[in-house]
């Protein structure tokens, strides 16, 4: 279908930027790679009147080195951070789950920011309209009713991109910031863990940047993605995992999830199962055991939840291994 | 190998420029002055009776031209004659969510768009059926009220004595085996442009020209003779260069005759091209199927006797399902030699989208089921499966059981090769914990011997004309889709008439200019097309000879034809080389078989190739004038010319129609399954399975194909290749996922055919047994691989890690089901209760479409309310 | 809506549109370019049909809006042919089969076009990696592999002559 007729904006300046996003507020998407945009506005998920590119804000496109870490701009191409030597070097696993996104010519599109901002997703919701109109929509978008949890009143929409679990494993920060104002949050105050209200960013707000703090340096990692294609399909359930080791132990294990619920989740209470005098096979089972307790899947995708949650036990334990081994 | 001068060649297609420059034009590149854009409305019910629809609104909106319904257009059709139950717009009911109502032709797709929004239409719903089981239950609100039980054909066929045969059973294996559906998903969506002349003298419409992406052209001008009530001598259809068909493009799509219907009330050139989702819903693939099957056999592994009852849940439509569910058991009996079936096949009506042909016709999940349950009984019997295998094979020539004839059977050296080239026997059951191999055979029609029209006609003909410059042209009704039957064309013109390839021109599917050719489907072009092009170009070559000879002073049987000479046969020595041409072949091309890439001396028939050969022709012509001495040998261009002033203009006309020994039993049903010639597939698949998450990966697959004689070796492993590839696609992440009638997976993101990154080298080997009756001994090779590669892979997985799948596709979640069910580990309701190696029934999508008074309009009765 | 004036850059001419904001890239270039050799073969951008190179770069042309691509150079199938000769790429991928019904070639000639350009002599693996962004349903990708490596030989021998007298790739 084609998209519906809107004004595009397309500021040099991120202040500009800023000041039209207000202005507009409520009535205006922000198009970054539009990888994740275009194809909805095609199923007419969205229909905003106006559209603003930020294509040509310099201030939120690279990667910079800083005191306190790296800062990499919202609009950093995701290829831009899979080649990153720095990256490479200090933060393994963002480039390890970067290089699953998509296919190759995707990624030579879509950003970071886009990524962190992705739509929840659901096959009764990443639909044409013709296709919407005959399941009677769905609670994120026209309807009154959740197909996969019929009973409720909430969205189950799977967040369903791969660099934010990295991210929050690496405790990144994000800025956001609207004509008047710029704040600092943790990734993982940015989601709400609802499928339709997914993402705590007001109508008026950019993510102008990511920061990886110094602290999360060197930490080692692995991500696993459960997809059926190696490549183009989006996850189904996927895990990060990123380790910091000391004299053999870990001193700091983060794990978190994604494509399994509404959000992507820390797992909770990892670290008090590090250590404990068991067998490291052992500790990451039990490991793997608290994730796939923390995964909520539900027929959001193709795979059934049952499965997909076998998965996040099943990869967390070997991501855990594979971290741990040296 | 017999010496060829072009066919045996690994020749690039005649067309491959067009498609890698984009200069190519496929339908939806085309344009007219004053085009208009169809858009089309869908039904949102899986069933419903339409009782009123208002299209005034839509009218009124700016740019929109015409509104067509079902009432423009009332004729119904069908491709089979017993299935004329489609109308291109629906009449009085919906029976698909999907199902098309109206279309709206408009000067641009978004006021198209806007219009539909426009149109209102008033139901009452019906209930649906959705699993096929349960509508062959109906006892109410039919979906074609014709017929009863939504059964739309069921056949019961007894060959032998099967009693008798499982009773000298030493083993017998029963079980039920399950087919998810699958859908073509070629690249290029159906797109059709219509457009109708004016009459010059009364200005009324007049005659209606279609370009359409087509298979069958042929098909396409009498359907629309039909709808449209036009002769057929009005209507010219043309196929443009076609994005793949796979059988999803093989009979006539609603768009290709709406899209005429569209034009005709618009009096304005209307195109319409399907968006990936109508894609979906046009649909025809192959259906989901349950297949109980029976087995038994002797402990030497001799097969004494095979049952089957085969329901396939065939969608709202007949299609060409009478035929899908007779080659299913038509086929069954005709790979080994077996001596009592007994076939019970259902093509059941539900409220989906209609399923059709797609490539391996009706065979693929029949085969799956059987090369499996044939690995049970060896696992059984202590025999190693391509034993099993060898022990059953026909003994050609042969008539099958149920009637087909088999005369070229490449099958037994198909095993022997794969077994070879695989390491069978050293490597089997000892790769270790996780990976094995495994191996199934299959075979397909070249073509089948009974068209689906009742008729005498010859299903191909085909016409040559040469030009006094020596350019043959080859007009034909055979329709390039991709597989390359214009290359094999001009390969085998070129072959008969000893001429350079780059002489011959193919003009094709155009039904203003080509003789009939009844289409690109059940694997027949190469076959029939072939050998009416090798008896046209016979033809003319004796119109050329007579002439030739009368100037050389010799009788026509003793002139050669070769090299774009004529000379006769005791007189080869002396006669000239041309340089620079051998025949077209293209020698950068020569990998035999270490890829050495000669391109100094490229001269295949590219325009500079062709351009040095005039410049070559013209010399040497210039030098023979002035020679007067008698000829021993004419260049094809001065015999051509001798020709040309002896008889006048010079064609010559073939056509090909099968045998009346190749047409099989006289039973009701027998018409289907009988072929001139059956193509031989043997595989051997490698793949590991990952035990903890049920994920299979395939390494490699050996496919061994006897495609009678390679006319064109590249093209032949490309065919086989994507063969195997697409079998592959079914057997591990393709399916059309469902939901009380709707398709959760429309799309290419998540109706997944594989991409590089998880697609295995595949080895093709090809196998010419020389079909007496095949042009040049040709047979199939484009689908009869595939139905072999699901079970090589699900016999491969058994021997990986011991578990029998008994449904397809073998996604993760399906095999770890398995190995938990086989492990009695904890267990994992991994897929909702059914059993992936003991199915009982299909599943369905996950969640709900209604709930209490939530969700959309549905009948109180209808499944998706009862669940 | 109103249309604006866009100039657009496609195969080293500027054309002065007037488009819509919302036009997509794709749609711009097969309908009022009559660039037809990019296809459109999904909805989801997901099968990479209309891959074109923006400034070098493999995108889809379905996934980007024209009036976004202002200022950027543009590279379709139809500006890979230079001179009226076969670059290298396009002929190995005739000669060894790498097109079958063609549908997915232009995106994939894009592809690989970049592929060499920043990678000379790529790996079997580097292959893989790069033919998996687009999907072809007719040839399995192995003969896509044979032409790749011909190309590469090819360009390598020097004696793709039409190829090399041809502008600077992308
Ligand atoms: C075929 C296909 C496969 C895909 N597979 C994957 C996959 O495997 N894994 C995966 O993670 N993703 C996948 N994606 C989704 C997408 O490509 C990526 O998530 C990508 O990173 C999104 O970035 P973008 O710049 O293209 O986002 P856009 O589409 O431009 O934007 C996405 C959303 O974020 C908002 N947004 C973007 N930038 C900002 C900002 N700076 N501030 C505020 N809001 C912003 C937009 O308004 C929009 O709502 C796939 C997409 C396609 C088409
Ligand atoms: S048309 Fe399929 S990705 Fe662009
Ligand atoms: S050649 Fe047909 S889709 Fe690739």
């Amino acid at each position: 279908m084609t998209v519906k007729p809107f004004q595009l904006l397309c500021p040099r300046e991120l202040s500009d930027a800023l000041a039209t996003l207000e202005k507009h507020s409520g009535n205006i998407r922000v198009l970054a790679g539009g990888t994740d945009l275009l194809p909805s506005m095609r199923q007419r998920l969205f229909e905003p009147e106006y559209v603003l590119d930020i294509r040509q804000l310099r201030e939120i496109q690279g990667i910079r080195l800083t005191e306190q870490g790296i800062e990499i701009g919202a609009f950093t191409t995701l290829h831009a951070i899979e080649n990153s030597d720095e990256l490479k070097r200090s933060y393994p696993l963002l480039v390890e789950a970067a290089k699953t996104v998509a296919s190759p010519v995707i990624r030579n599109m879509a950003t970071i920011g886009g990524n962190v901002c992705l739509d929840t997703r659901c096959l009764w919701y990443n639909q044409s309209l013709s296709w919407r109109k005959s399941c009677g929509f769905c609670i994120k978008k026209d309807g009154n009713i959740c197909h996969v949890a019929p009973g409720g009143t909430k969205c189950w929409a799977a967040f369903s991109a791969d660099t934010p679990p990295a991210l929050l494993c690496l405790q990144a920060e994000i800025e956001i910031r609207n004509a008047s104002s710029s704040r600092r949050v943790t990734l993982e105050k940015f989601y709400t863990g609802e499928g339709d209200n997914y993402r705590r960013l007001q109508p008026d707000e950019l993510v102008t940047h990511i920061f990886l703090p110094r602290g999360s340096a060197l930490y080692g990692g692995a991500y696993r993605k459960l997809r059926i294609r190696g490549s183009i399909d989006y996850p189904l359930a996927a895990v990060a995992v990123a380790l910091k080791r000391k004299n053999g132990d870990f001193e700091d294990l983060r794990i978190a999830i994604t494509a399994v619920n509404p959000a992507p989740l820390l797992v909770a209470g990892v670290q008090s199962l590090v250590n404990r005098a068991m067998t490291r096979e052992r500790m990451a089972e039990e490991i793997a055991e608290l994730a796939a307790r923390t995964a909520k899947p539900l027929t959001t995708s193709a795979l059934t939840p049952e499965y997909r949650r076998e998965i996040i036990r099943v990869f967390t334990k070997r991501a855990v291994l594979e971290a741990a081994a040296d | 190998m017999s010496d060829f001068s072009v066919v045996g060649k690994p020749i690039p297609m005649i067309d491959a420029a067009a498609k890698t420059t984009g200069a190519g034009k496929y339908t939806d590149d085309l344009s007219l002055p004053g085009l208009l854009i169809g858009k089309i409305l869908h039904s949102p019910h899986p069933h419903a009776r339409i009782r009123h629809i208002d299209i005034s609104r839509a009218l009124e909106l700016d740019g929109v031209v015409a509104v067509v319904t079902g009432a423009d257009a009332p004729n119904p059709y069908g491709i089979l004659p017993v299935g004329h139950d489609e109308h291109a717009l629906a009449l009085d009911k919906v029976r698909y969510v999907g199902d098309n109502l109206a279309c709206v032709a408009a000067e641009d797709s978004r006021a198209a768009e806007r219009a539909l929004e426009l149109i209102d239409v008033d139901y009452d719903i019906l209930p649906a059926y959705f699993d096929p089981e349960e509508s062959m239950k109906a006892e109410r609100d039919l979906i074609h009220e014709n017929k009863p039980h939504n059964l739309e054909k069921d056949y019961h066929h007894v060959f032998g004595n099967p009693a008798q045969g499982f009773a000298q059973a030493d083993c017998t294996v029963e079980g039920r085996f399950i087919a998810n559906e699958v859908t073509h998903a070629a690249m290029e969506p159906h797109s059709t442009l219509a457009t109708f002349d004016l009459d010059p003298v009364t200005g009324n419409i007049g005659r209606l020209t279609v370009w359409s992406s087509t298979q069958v052209p042929y098909y396409l001008q009498h359907k629309l003779s039909l709808v449209l009530d036009l002769p057929m001598s009005q209507i010219r259809v043309i196929k443009p260069l076609v994005g793949g068909g796979f059988g999803g493009k093989s009979e006539v799509i609603p768009l290709e005759i709406i899209a005429a219907i569209a034009a005709r009330k618009a009096r304005r050139p209307v195109k319409i091209t399907y968006t990936r989702e109508e894609v979906c819903w046009a649909h025809r693939g192959r259906p989901r199927t349950i297949i109980d099957l029976k087995t038994g056999a002797t402990s030497d592994g001799r097969l004494t006797a095979v049952e089957a009852r085969v329901i396939q849940d065939g969608g709202a439509y007949c299609s060409y399902g009478v035929v899908t569910i007779l080659y299913s058991g038509a086929l069954l009996g005709a790979l080994y030699d077996i001596a009592n079936l007994q076939y019970d096949g259902y093509r059941v009506l539900t409220n989906k989208p209609a399923c059709g042909a797609m490539r391996g016709h009706g065979t693929v999940n029949v085969r799956f089921a059987f090369e499996s349950q044939l690995d049970e009984i060896a696992a059984k019997l202590n025999l190693d499966p391509a034993e099993i295998r060898r022990q059953n094979l026909l003994r050609p020539p042969a008539i099958t059981v149920n009637g087909l004839r088999v005369q070229s059977y490449g099958l037994p050296e198909c095993i022997e090769k794969v077994v070879e080239r695989s390491g069978w026997a050293e490597r089997k059951g000892r790769l270790g914990k996780g990976r094995g191999l495994g191996l199934a055979c299959s075979h397909y029609v070249s073509g089948a011997a009974n068209s689906i029209i009742r008729s005498d006609m010859p299903h191909s003909t085909v016409n040559i004309k040469i030009d006094r410059d020596g350019g043959v042209v080859v007009y034909t009704g055979a329709s390039e889709i991709g597989q390359g039957s214009d290359t094999m064309t001009s390969q085998i013109a070129a072959e008969v008439l000893g001429c350079l390839l780059s002489r011959v021109k193919v003009v094709a599917a155009d039904t203003d200019l080509t003789p009939i050719d009844i289409g690109s489907y059940s694997s027949r072009v190469t076959f029939m097309a072939g050998n009416a092009t090798l008896r046209a170009a016979q033809e003319v070559k004796r119109q050329i000879a007579s002439a030739a000879a009368q100037k050389m002073g010799c009788a026509p049987e003793e002139l050669i034809f070769r090299d774009d000479l004529v000379f006769r046969r005791d007189a080869q020595r002396g006669v000239p080389r041309l340089e620079g041409e051998p025949s077209g072949e293209n020698p950068s091309r020569q990998r035999s078989r270490g890829r050495t890439h000669e391109q100094a001396n490229t001269s295949q028939a590219s325009v500079a190739g062709r351009v040095e050969g005039q410049i070559l022709r013209g010399s040497l012509q210039q030098k023979r004038k002035e020679d007067l001495t008698p000829k021993d040998f004419m260049t094809f261009e001065e015999a051509v010319v001798a020709a040309i002033d002896f008889h006048g203009a010079l064609t010559g006309t073939g056509s090909y129609a099968p045998p009346a020994a190749a047409r099989g039993g006289k039973y009701k049903g027998a018409g289907v399954g009988p072929s001139p010639a059956y193509s031989y597939s043997a595989q051997v698949a490698e793949v590991s399975v990952d035990e903890e998450t049920g994920q299979v990966t395939v390494h490699k697959v050996w496919a061994a194909h006897d495609c009678g004689r390679a006319l064109n070796p590249v093209a032949v492993e490309g065919q086989v290749i994507g063969s195997v590839w697409m079998g592959m696609g079914q057997a591990l992440t393709e399916e059309m996922i469902w939901k009380d009638g709707l398709l959760m997976n429309p799309g290419l993101l998540e109706y997944r055919s594989p991409s590089a990154a998880e697609s295995p080298q595949v080895e093709a080997i090809i196998v010419e047994s020389v079909d007496p009756e095949g042009p040049f001994g040709a047979k199939e090779c484009s689908e009869g691989a595939l139905a072999a590669t699901i079970p090589a892979i699900s016999n491969a997985i058994y021997d990986a890690v011991g578990i029998r799948l008994h449904e397809a596709p073998f996604s993760p979640e399906r095999v770890l089901a398995a190995l938990r069910a086989k492990k009695a580990a904890k267990p994992l309701n991994l897929t909702e209760g059914v059993d992936p190696t003991r199915p009982t029934r299909f599943r369905e999508h996950g969640g709900a479409l209604c709930f209490k008074q939530k969700g959309p309009e549905r009948h109180e009765l209808d499944a998706s309310r009862a669940r | 809506m109103t249309k604006q004036l866009v100039a657009l850059r496609v195969n080293r001419r500027l054309h002065e549109l007037a488009i819509e904001s919302s036009w997509l890239l794709l749609d711009t270039l097969r309908e009022q370019l009559q660039l037809t050799g990019s296809k459109r073969g999904c909805d989801d951008s997901s099968c990479g049909a209309c891959t074109v190179l923006v400034d070098g770069i493999p995108m889809l042309a379905c996934t980007l809006l024209a009036a976004s691509c202002e200022g950027r150079e543009i590279t379709t199938i139809e500006g890979v042919t230079e001179h009226g000769a076969l670059a290298a790429i396009q002929k190995a991928y005739g000669d060894w089969g790498g097109a079958q019904c063609g549908f997915c070639t232009p995106g994939f000639i894009m592809t690989v076009k970049h592929l060499l350009a920043t990678t000379p002599k790529p790996s079997e693996e580097k292959i893989r990696e790069a033919l998996s962004s687009n999907l072809c349903r007719c040839t399995g990708y192995s003969q896509m592999y044979e032409a790749i490596k011909a190309a590469v030989e090819a360009e390598q021998k020097g004696l793709a002559g039409d190829e090399k007298n041809a502008p600077s790739r992308t």
